[in-house]
């Protein structure tokens, strides 16, 4: 019991803290591809900006606005934060860094991150705004589609190892990371381009165009919930980005270093790549991601399916 | 028609590779800039210099004013006002000056006074930061003063004109 007392408070504090440090890193990685500085004051180069930030989103008015569904808009922010901390239940972040080895893990997130759509939804539909209610809708419509080329490129690797458990298929990659074969590697980017627009990240952010809807589903939030939006967000995608290291790129494995550090490593190099990528690409159309989804990857996903255990089969 | 539909499908694949190769494209353009040079200017901490022609505020070197009265013909606004008197120094009349005062309020910073100065003792020099805290500060400067600016901005220093 005191054990697990534990290891919730690790991963409690490990969500928040990385949470910070990726708003923080995020607005350094824009800064620096468009020339600027970015945040300079607050800490040695803006380390603490982030802490200013959530002090003054916790001391800012909580602001019901009149009209609102309220359970249904009390709710959202929960049903965004919280199953992303669930889902780093299974995450296997170094050679015996995890909580609990779950038999279904792949299975297990990838379940904890859909639920992530039900709260965006609930904070579109509760706000009664129709901005909001746009944005929500988009951000359904994006991530079930997305969901499909998601997991279809992680069944490849799940038909690979023959296990659904994380820690089973880092263990599988002990001599060779899965990126190195290349019906593999064609799954790593399917999951790539279907992580972004899972988390709904530039150039996949439409359910929160700024220009079209003013920000979608957390126009309404004011304060401390609209933080925890922010957090149940870099928690999603730091999650999305632990679930590649972990699928393709060997997990914890690697030498001289101890192994959480390689995860981290590699988990925060596809996070940069990503950021990379929305600090440089234009958002696409609705239509366009959409018929993306499933005129483009679903049917490459499918293809790569196909070929990978037709090879696996014979080879 | 089966044909056609065959172009179509390659130029679709064209299209496509080409999409992908601009996206790429776009990637290494941000990538070189991530080690490009700044281009922020940390602003109170840093300054950023005024360029040879900058026009600030009204500042005059008083040893070399010869009392022409030219700047204040000319001032558009009427901006200056400058007075004098006769004295005697080792038998010779000299002109002295008893005041001479600028209005910040009224000047328009057109630096006709910097041009038709016949010693250049009147100039406009590179302060930009001129804002005070209450409306009196900015009426009635003493151009005399080596101070004059000292309520503006701390760090004023009397400096001649390069």
């Amino acid at each position: 019991m005191k054990t697990l007392i534990l290891q919730g408070l690790a991963v409690l504090g490990f969500v928040f803290f990385s949470a910070m440090f990726l708003v923080w890193w995020e607005r350094k990685v824009s800064a620096l591809i468009q020339n600027r500085v970015g945040p300079m004051v607050v800490g040695w180069h803006g380390t603490l900006q982030t802490v200013a930030d959530s002090v003054k989103l916790l001391l800012k008015e909580n602001i019901v606005p009149s009209g609102v569904d309220k359970l249904i808009w009390w709710l959202a922010p929960f049903f965004v934060v919280v199953p992303p901390v669930m889902a780093f239940v299974t995450l296997p972040f170094g050679k015996s860094m995890i909580v609990r080895d779950l038999n279904v893990g792949v299975l297990y997130v990838a379940s904890m991150t859909a639920i992530c759509v039900l709260g965006i939804f609930m904070a579109g539909w509760g706000s009664s705004n129709k901005y909001s209610l746009l944005g929500g809708m988009r951000a359904a419509a994006q991530i079930i589609s997305y969901e499909i080329p998601l997991l279809l490129s992680s069944v490849l690797v799940v038909m690979e190892t023959g296990t659904l458990s994380l820690q089973g298929i880092v263990e599988a990659q002990a001599h060779g990371w899965f990126i190195l074969k290349p019906h593999l590697a064609i799954a790593f980017l399917i999951y790539l381009i279907a992580a972004t627009a899972e988390v709904n990240r530039c150039p996949f952010d439409i359910p929160e165009a700024e220009s079209e809807l003013g920000a979608g589903y957390h126009t309404e939030y004011t304060g401390m919930k609209f933080a925890m939006f922010f957090v149940g967000e870099y928690t999603s995608f730091f999650i999305v980005a632990a679930m590649a290291t972990t699928l393709f790129l060997g997990g914890w494995q690697g030498p001289f270093l101890p192994s959480f550090v390689w995860f981290l490593i590699k988990t925060y190099g596809i996070i940069f790549v990503l950021m990379w990528v929305r600090w440089t690409l234009p958002r696409v159309r609705m239509d366009q991601m959409m018929s993306f989804a499933w005129k483009v990857l679903t049917p490459i996903s499918l293809a790569n399916l196909l070929i990978g255990g037709w090879f696996m089969v014979n080879a | 028609m089966h044909k056609r539909a065959g172009m179509g499908m390659l130029r679709k694949i064209k299209v496509f590779y080409l999409n992908v190769k601009s996206l790429l494209v776009g990637m290494k353009v941000t990538f070189k800039n991530m080690f490009a040079p700044r281009v922020t200017l940390q602003y109170p901490q840093e300054k950023q210099p005024m360029k040879e022609n900058f026009r600030g505020m009204v500042d005059l070197i008083p040893e070399d004013c010869v009392i022409c009265y030219q700047c204040i013909r000319i001032c558009p606004t009427a901006a200056l006002d400058l007075g004098h008197k006769q004295i005697i120094v080792d038998e010779k009349k000299k002109n002295e000056i008893t005041k001479f005062t600028f209005n910040t309020e009224l000047c328009c910073f057109c630096g006709l006074c910097e041009e038709i100065c016949p010693t250049e003792a009147i100039f406009l020099n590179k302060m930009y930061e001129v804002a005070a805290f209450r409306h009196e500060d900015l009426l009635k400067i003493d151009l005399m003063d080596a101070q004059k600016y000292k309520h503006l901005d701390k760090n004023y220093i009397f400096k001649k004109k390069e």
